[in-house]
């Protein structure tokens, strides 16, 4: 079976007179609320609420059917319409509900690349003992956003895409988290105005130069016990992994026999910014940016080499998001 | 994917057909069937994924759905032909049902659907129909609006607590709903005079009597059971022989059939009963049956609003104020009245008027009777006991009858029912020369004894014979009952020594009328509240003589504070109670504490709960900052203080906010 699919791009869609106005009015909130401080208890005055295009629709169908029934007195048809009237009035308290009390504990995005998306991830908290359904969360200004059911003392996390163009910090939105719980009739909202911030590293040059390469690093002698190539066998020592016998050649020597393996000779190279002449800033950063990812690639040792910081020499991961994080963040 | 319970199409498409099934029960089998067809498709279409139907096809099938509405009604202007439409546009548009935006629209205009459906009936047996159709919609609607919320971002919702559950939290939100419905039903103005009427075109003329009779006509009400009207009598009741409920007259005879003369509508009675001396006063609650006449009893004294009394006794409505809905009137009736001693030359060629050339064999027979018999009075006495004494039935299949329909009925097949005996009789006074003319209505009705009211069906309708004797006035003579006594005795269903259909029995026929005093209890509070009712009603609690502004006013005084009682309702619902009473005073003065705009919630510690009070409510540190304390030390600590004491504390504390310079 299939879901409904999503509403098509209208003409009317396109034509937003109110677009304007409602970024004005989003400008003015935000300068009155500031920042919102997580974690934050959505409280009463917090939450909005107006009808959506159906409920007025709905609304008008309703008062036409009770002309209908008040001029022919005809008293089911009245009893219909002040019972379902009264049901989708009831609505905007069950809608308000969904959402009053709920804990907006954390919102945070993993680093990524310009041209990327960032992925914010907004946490939502459900501490009392009634489930809440169909919670979403959206930038302001847009339609659309992630779903999430709540279940009681329980949590959910709603994705929220933001696309990255630039290197550098990227705000947070300003947020929406809605719901047309129950009937479609009514959207209750709150607005959030989040401090987070999402690190946006330098967009990596597509198929780099080879890096510049130094000869041996200053490692020293290959590192044994890791690695991919084989460099001998030993007898077995209690703690060495099932994977690393050699089950063949223990069979041969009535003992158990661990391979030894070792990784491959280290390299080094120095990514030096000041060795790019003759290219733009951002042309420079993002190809130190690919050069990083491929000496990480490689597990070459590697160090950066900027005007104002120097980083490395080192290959573990904590050094690469070092060195990504000054190029993100470089300020000639 | 989440079980087909949960997905709205099933419960959209079960609810069109809920929604569609009185208007299916009256429309021709093709457009039975060109209605049902987009539900099943609709359905396998959701099953096998098929794409919609190219636009073009559908706009075939909606005009192909228009011209049969039009061969089926002929026009679209009469309601139920406006309701059919209604009902095939809405089958067809689940065809195009592939959005979230159409199926809301659907799912709404079923409720609309539903209103129309009460146009035409608002028995008791409509209110589970309203009721399944409102559930469904709602249903439908809660079940969109999940999967639209959803799939915005591409998600199919899981399912949630279980249908189970959610419709016990549906059916509690109904029950808070009923009781507000109840008081908008009861208070909200209504209006004395409708804004608009129905075009006398766009009646139906459902069921009861019509302006004409042929035979066979009164022979199908027969076969209808529904009640016609409910007469309930103040003193004394009639008995059966007076209980001759007056409708249609007619005047016309045509060699078949007989009809109502138009003319006679512009006939006003001149004299009437003395209305005060009338033995018999009753009100009339009568169904809708979208005609013009109101029922009395012989000879009626009052011509109630917006009717007229004609020069032989029919009341009937007004233009464009034909029955459309549950109709009360108040009635008195004479029936030792002398209707009219002397005759107009005008009335009495008109009751005399018979087509030449027909019933050859009849015309014979009366005039050798006439002359056999010395007087009028004889002559109908001969006639009554050659109907009496001859093999003649009172039946429900009449044989067909042909050309000289009086005299192959009265010589040749001797078999049939009221209208045959009222018509042959009336053509016979005819041609001895005695002003004679047919009248049509109903005959006794089946008294309830717990409602003490007399129900009459459309079962009940009858035909008799007036005729006009110089001196006397026009008479009523009933030909049935000198074949058939037992039809003004016990009723024409026990007149008959057959069943009408499989599940006609005496002892069913018994129940159901038991039961009608509900659906007459129905029509009294319910159906026929208006706004006379409205203000009688207010009358006894002492507010009179309201004005819609004042009523309004009322109605919202009334609802707002409905909601001060229904809002701490609604904040309970779904909610668990903490049993742990200390603790859920502690969650209250946490909640009083953030209401009061302290920083705090249920996930700080007590004495953070403490520091957080005492900073920002002054006055009452010392206060909270102890009850903080005090409530670490009984929960976490070793010594178990004075719990009551606590817990008073906890409840009385209330924070005095205080604007301090900010």
């Amino acid at each position: 079976m299939t879901t409904f699919a999503p509403p098509a791009p209208s003409r009317l869609s396109r034509w937003q007179p109110g677009k304007r106005l409602s970024r004005w009015f989003l400008t003015r909130l935000q300068q009155r609320r500031g920042v919102t401080h997580l974690p934050r208890q959505l409280a009463y005055r917090d939450i909005y609420i107006l009808p959506t295009p159906f409920g007025y629709a709905f609304a008008v169908l309703l008062i036409f059917t009770a002309l209908g029934g008040l001029n022919f007195n005809n008293n089911l048809a009245l009893l219909l319409v002040f019972t379902v009237g009264t049901l989708a009035q009831m609505t905007t308290f069950l809608a308000y509900r969904n959402l009053t009390g709920l804990t907006v504990t954390t919102l945070f995005a993993e680093p990524v690349f310009a041209g990327q998306t960032a992925r914010f991830q907004l946490r939502l908290h459900n501490e009392e003992a009634r489930y809440r359904y169909s919670v979403q969360s959206a930038k302001a200004n847009h339609s659309d956003g992630d779903c999430k059911d709540i279940p009681p003392d329980d949590s959910a996390c709603l994705k929220l895409p933001q696309s990255a163009s630039e290197r550098g910090w990227l705000s947070a939105p300003a947020l929406r988290i809605e719901t047309r719980y129950p009937l479609g009739l009514f959207r209750a909202w709150t607005w959030l105005f989040p401090s987070a911030r999402c690190l946006v590293y330098a967009r990596p040059t597509a198929n780099p130069p080879p890096l510049p390469l130094m000869g041996h690093g200053a490692s020293g002698p290959s590192r044994r016990g890791e690695g991919d190539q084989l460099h001998g066998l030993r007898t077995y020592q209690a703690g060495d992994p099932l994977k690393r016998i050699a089950w063949r050649s223990s069979a041969r020597h009535d003992a158990l026999l661990t391979r030894e393996m070792e990784a491959p000779q280290e390299r080094a190279c120095v990514l030096d910014f000041d060795q790019l002449t003759g290219m733009e800033l951002e042309q420079r950063l993002s190809l130190l940016t690919a050069w990083v990812l491929l000496a990480d690639q490689q597990q070459l040792s590697y160090s950066l080499h900027l005007p104002t910081l120097q980083i490395g020499p080192a290959s573990d991961t904590p050094h690469r998001l070092a060195c990504l994080k000054a190029l993100a963040l470089y300020d000639a | 994917m989440s079980h087909w319970r949960q997905h709205p199409l099933p419960w959209l498409i079960a609810t069109v057909a809920l929604a569609s099934l009185p208007q299916l029960m009256t429309m021709p089998a093709p457009l039975v069937l060109l209605t049902l067809s987009p539900m099943l498709w609709r359905g396998l279409a959701a099953l096998r994924h098929w794409r919609p139907l190219p636009s073009l096809v559908r706009i075939a099938l909606t005009f192909a759905g228009l011209a049969m509405l039009v061969l089926s009604y002929g026009n679209l202007l009469g309601r139920r032909a406006a309701v059919g439409l209604l009902t095939v546009m809405l089958a067809m548009k689940l065809l195009e049902c592939f959005r979230a935006r159409d199926a809301r629209i659907v799912a709404s205009l079923t409720l609309f659907l539903c209103s129309t459906q009460f146009l035409f009936s608002q028995g008791l047996p409509m209110v589970f129909y309203g009721i399944g159709v409102s559930c469904g919609a709602l249903l439908s609607l809660a079940l969109i609006e999940r999967h639209d919320s959803w799939g915005r971002s591409g998600q199919t919702p899981p399912s949630g607590l279980g249908l189970r559950r959610e419709l016990g939290f549906g059916s509690r939100l109904l029950l808070l709903a009923v009781p507000m419905a109840l008081a908008v039903f009861l208070l909200f103005p209504r209006w004395g005079t409708p804004l608009w009427g129905l075009p006398e075109q766009s009646l139906d003329a459902r069921s009861g009597l019509s302006t004409s009779m042929t035979p066979g006509s009164i022979q199908g009400l027969f076969m209808d059971d529904s009640p016609a009207f409910r007469a309930r009598f103040e003193g004394s009741l009639p008995s059966r022989e007076e209980l001759y409920w007056r409708g249609p007259v007619m005047w016309n005879f045509d060699g078949r059939s007989w009809s109502f003369g138009g003319w006679m509508r512009g006939l006003e009675r001149q004299t009437l009963p003395n209305a005060d001396a009338a033995p018999y006063r009753y009100e009339v609650q009568m169904e809708p049956n979208e005609r013009h006449w109101l029922f009395a009893l012989d000879y009626p004294g009052l011509i109630p609003d917006k009717t007229r009394l004609t020069e032989d006794f029919q009341l009937l409505r007004q233009r464009r104020h034909a029955i459309t809905s549950l109709f009360r009137y108040d009635m008195v009736s004479d029936p030792g009245f002398q209707d009219s001693p002397e005759l107009s030359i005008v009335l009495r060629n008109a009751a005399l008027q018979l087509p030449e050339q027909f019933n050859p064999r009849t015309r014979e027979l009366v005039e050798r009777w006439r002359a056999e018999t010395p007087n009028d009075a004889a002559l109908v006495r001969r006639v009554l006991a050659h109907f009496n004494q001859q093999p003649f039935r009172y039946t429900l299949n009449p044989p067909l009858l042909s050309r000289h329909s009086v005299d192959e009925f009265l010589f040749d097949t001797q078999a049939g029912f009221c209208e045959h005996y009222a018509s042959t009789f009336t053509v016979m006074m005819r041609m001895a020369g005695i002003p004679a003319r047919v009248v049509t209505g109903y005959q006794g009705g089946w008294y309830n004894e717990l409602g003490n009211y007399l129900l009459v069906r459309q079962s009940d309708a009858h035909a008799w014979a007036e005729i006009w004797l110089p001196g006397v006035g026009w008479t009523r003579i009933d030909p049935t009952a000198a074949v058939a006594p037992s039809r003004v005795e016990d009723g024409p269903l026990d007149a008959l020594n057959q069943r009408r259909h499989a599940f006609d029995f005496p002892w069913m026929r018994q129940i159901r009328n038991g039961f009608d005093i509900l659906d007459r209890t129905w029509n009294q509070w319910v159906i026929g509240f208006d706004a006379a009712r409205q203000s009688n009603l207010l009358g006894i609690i002492g507010i009179e003589k309201l004005q819609s502004r004042d009523l309004a006013l009322l109605l919202a005084v009334v609802l707002l504070l409905g909601s001060v009682a229904v809002v701490p309702w609604l904040k309970r619902l779904g909610k668990r109670r903490e049993r742990d009473a200390l603790l859920r005073q502690w969650r209250r003065f946490i909640g009083r504490l953030a209401d009061a705009g302290v920083p705090v919630s249920a996930a700080l510690g007590p004495l953070e709960v403490g520091a957080a009070a005492a900073s920002h409510l002054p006055t009452q540190a010392q206060a909270a900052r102890q009850l903080a304390q005090e409530y670490l030390a009984q929960r976490y600590g070793d010594e178990a203080g004075d719990r009551e004491a606590l817990i008073q504390g906890l409840k009385k504390f209330r924070a005095r906010t205080e604007k301090h310079g900010s």
